[in-house]
């Protein structure tokens, strides 16, 4: 081994060490950028200046991923009979309601989106639903849906805020998301924000995967200088019995 | 022999999956207008180029071992290895290593590895 450390090897020692470096500095660099994609969907956006809803999302746009919890600012009518209870709430470990009525944004007629006004334990005792103009801010929200059917279509009481169920209780479109009202109404509990951004395992796997393998053929190449050091001067060949069929 | 089966499908499987990905998924993820669906499609295809890592990586392997135990040469090992990383040469290369193999090894063919 001390023979392959003689100078006019050293060239080949220094490739070895320049592969091996550049296999793991890469390797570092993909799990970096994996654990950056990790932090910026992870990002909480709901202390984020608020703004207009149309710069967000229009009434026809699917809900953009990226803006789970943004405070929007909207403006418009309110719809009021249109409002709905949303049951299984909780708040504080209490169970209850959302109150919700839908506001048309720009005025009405328009395409509304369901605001969550606020939590209450019993619809009877939530405040008469508002009428008129207004303008609020409120923490975007994708809706919801599991599939979990409304057993009864009839009344306002809904099992999930689901666009498809509330849109037959509005004359008009609906926006694909919801708000939750920054401001609860007096007399209402501010209703909490259901969903907020969640790492799934699978967030920028690839560069996890792209990572490993450059780690790996560091470690092939470190594998290959050290076998290369430690073999002894072969034989030659012709001394050896031929090779023999394996397996 | 094992090795040399071994050797055979992943040569196969690496040169595929780079072929695809170098002729299929790369001018579709870039050529298209951005965002437009047959771009999409590049976009989601391109996860191959993952599978291909991981199977070159055994390719890799596979090939070293069988590299060492018929005493390829440095720099027929090394080009073998790296046509794992430029499309087609690896079909090429596939071709010389079994004519190779059947000249020098013949013992090592199987009648049925044609």
């Amino acid at each position: 081994m001390t023979a392959k450390l003689a100078p006019r090897f050293w060239g080949a020692h220094l490739l070895a060490l320049v592969l091996v470096a550049i296999a793991v500095g890469l390797g570092l660099w993909q799990y970096g950028a994996w654990q950056a994609h990790r932090e910026a969907q992870a990002a909480d956006l709901t202390d984020a200046a608020p703004v207009p809803l149309d710069e967000v999302m229009g009434p026809d746009d699917p809900f953009p991923g990226t803006k789970v919890g943004q405070p929007v600012i909207v403006r418009g009518s309110w719809v009021p009979t249109g409002t709905v209870y949303v049951s299984g709430r909780e708040r504080a470990g209490q169970d209850g309601y959302w109150a919700v009525t839908p506001l048309a944004v720009g005025g009405p007629g328009a395409a509304a989106l369901p605001v969550v006004r606020g939590w209450v334990a019993h619809p009877g005792d939530a405040p008469a639903p508002p009428s008129g103009t207004t303008e609020l801010t409120a923490w975007l929200q994708p809706p919801e849906g599991t599939g979990q059917p409304d057993d009864d279509p009839t009344d306002d009481v809904l099992p999930q805020l689901r666009i498809a169920d509330v849109i037959q209780h509005v004359d008009q479109d609906l926006y694909g998301a919801y708000g939750v009202a920054e401001q609860p109404e007096p007399g209402l509990e501010r209703a909490d924000l259901a969903q907020l951004p969640d790492v799934g395992a699978l967030t920028s796997i690839r560069n996890l995967l792209y990572a490993i393998e450059w780690w790996f053929f560091g470690a092939f190449a470190a594998f290959i200088w050290w076998r290369w050091l430690t073999e002894e001067p072969e034989p030659e060949p012709a001394e050896e019995p031929a090779d023999t069929p394996v397996g | 022999m094992k090795l040399f089966s071994t050797y055979r499908v992943l040569a196969f499987v690496v040169g595929a999956l780079l072929a695809f990905c170098s002729f299929v998924a790369l001018p579709l993820r870039y050529l298209p207008t951005e965002g437009s669906s047959l771009q999409q499609l590049g976009e989601t295809l391109s996860v191959l180029w993952v599978a291909h890592g991981w199977a070159f990586m055994a390719y890799v392997v596979v090939t070293f071992l069988l590299a060492r135990k018929l005493r390829w040469s440095i720099g027929f090992t090394i080009l073998n290895l790296a046509a794992g990383l430029i499309p087609l040469l690896i079909f090429f290369m596939e071709h010389q290593v079994n004519r190779k193999v059947r000249a020098e090894h013949p013992e090592l063919v199987t009648p049925s590895a044609v």
